[in-house]
């Protein structure tokens, strides 16, 4: 048996369907959350990532807390304590924020195994047509329910990146 | 007999770093592992091939486990002292430093390293020394003449560091690092015809040698202000871990972001609107810049011949 090197992915049958760790990041941004966390779970898992079960809880953990931020920011604009207007804007820049980093940390975790896997021959998918049909997709998505949180933690970057 | 069949095979591993065949290599050290995973040595191996493959949590990994097993060795100790290096953990690698430095008989490799920790630490006068005492030791040490040069390129003292660069080509006239560092010196000194002549020579023996890609695109740089810009902001942006530029990132983002919300709520219409095209325009150009820049140095590149050796 062949000495497994800690950092080398495993062998998966998804291997056909791995995209650049960039496209789930550009897909934050363009698309929103709702295709870039899943998007990231299921390539960790398609790439036999070493990390896998690491990035995959991330991906839950940035559902989970931005939706506890978000339904934070909806109580404390309630109670009055967050007024309409700037300061409204701000926390939810600051919403926006914690998802980038999260974005950004999960996808520089999975470029490193993304690297390797690239290394050893690793087969890579186009992801234009993924990430056209999740732009198309978008309205509908966060069309599906109207509370602020839904759409607070599955749309994209206001304002661009 | 498995004793000497793995000091075969991490021979022949090492033989083909050296060469740049780097998946070749990792299989070699990867099979000695496979008859002796508690080889203290051929841990440290492969973590030397993976850190020229630039997998540094591969390797970071595997020297960790080297140390585990063999605490002694000095050359597991400048294994150790690279491995932390490209962490940036450069008090510790210091440390290995000094263990493999203590040894009965260390290497002029031991010392370049050493110079090389003592620069990134601020240390340049301790860095000079130490080559010294490499040099001391092998007065045609490539490594260490090559070193010599670019402690005293990035001093400025370009004389000095022509001439390091001149006698390490003298020592070897096909050692590639000392073709970039003197590609370097000429660049800085605005001779970009002979820095060309330089990369031009690394890229025709290796077309994928980092060093001599990147003193390419340097010449390009040179030559496009625009592209050059972003080449720099690159450069400065990539100066740390990737953690480093995505938090400088993030912080541009955030910034421009806030003040296009204060600025709106004070009705400071123009000044908003120029912040948010101001953004917008730094958007593009530093997403386009990239794929022009590449295909300028790529278009470029076709110029390059391969040695038929290659």
């Amino acid at each position: 048996m062949t000495y497994q090197i800690a950092d080398q992915p495993i062998d998966s049958s998804l291997r056909d369907h791995v995209v650049r760790p960039s496209a789930p990041l550009l897909a934050a941004m363009l698309c929103g959350t709702w295709l870039a966390w899943p998007w990231f779970a299921f390539n960790a898992i398609a790439m036999g990532s070493p990390t896998r079960r690491k990035e995959v809880a991330l991906c839950i953990a940035a559902f989970v807390s931005t939706g506890m931020l978000a339904w934070l920011v909806i109580e404390l604009f309630d109670l009055g304590w967050i007024p309409k207007g700037a300061p409204l804007r701000l926390a939810l820049l600051g919403l926006t924020g914690y998802k980038l980093a999260f974005t950004y940390y999960i996808e520089l975790l999975q470029k490193r195994t993304f690297h390797v896997y690239e290394y050893y021959g690793g087969p890579v998918r186009d992801a234009r047509r993924i990430l056209s049909a999740g732009w198309f997709a978008r309205g509908l998505v966060l069309g599906l329910s109207s509370h602020p949180i839904w759409g607070i933690v599955l749309d994209g970057l206001p304002g661009g990146m | 007999m498995e004793r000497r069949q793995i000091s075969v095979l991490l021979e022949q591993a090492d033989v083909q770093r050296r060469l740049g065949n780097h998946r070749g290599a990792t299989g070699l050290a990867q099979r000695a592992l496979s008859l002796d995973p508690d080889h203290a040595v051929a841990h440290a191996v492969l973590a030397d091939i993976l850190l020229d493959a630039r997998r540094l949590p591969g390797a970071g990994i595997e020297v960790r486990n080297a140390l585990a097993l063999d605490g002694h060795d000095p050359y597991i100790h400048r294994v150790a002292a690279a491995v932390l290096t490209a962490e940036r953990k450069l008090d510790d690698a210091w440390a290995h430093c000094l263990i493999a430095l203590q040894a009965a008989a260390p290497t002029p490799d031991a010392f370049v390293l050493g110079a090389q920790v003592r620069e990134l630490l601020g240390d340049p006068a301790q860095a000079r020394e130490l080559l010294r005492e490499a040099l001391a030791l092998d007065a045609a040490n490539t490594a260490a003449l090559t070193q010599f040069a670019q402690l005293e390129r990035r001093a400025g003292a370009y004389d000095e560091a022509a001439r390091l660069a001149e006698l390490a080509l003298e020592a070897d006239p096909l050692y590639r690092p000392a073709h970039i560092v003197a590609g370097h010196i000429d660049l800085a000194r605005g001779d970009t015809e002979s820095a060309e002549q330089h990369a031009k020579f690394v890229l025709q023996g290796d077309a994928n040698d980092l060093g001599g890609l990147e003193l390419w695109a340097a010449i390009r740089a040179r030559r496009s202000r625009l592209l050059g810009a972003w080449w720099r902001w690159n450069s400065w942006m990539s100066l740390g871990d990737d953690r480093r530029r995505v938090a400088m990132l993030m912080a541009g983002y955030l910034v421009a972001q806030i003040a296009i919300i204060i600025t709106d709520e004070l009705e400071l219409d123009r000044l908003s609107v120029a912040l948010a095209l101001g953004w917008l325009g730094f958007c593009a150009y530093t997403w386009f810049a990239p794929a022009l820049f590449r295909r300028m140095v790529t278009s470029s590149l076709d110029a390059v011949r391969l040695d038929p050796e290659f």
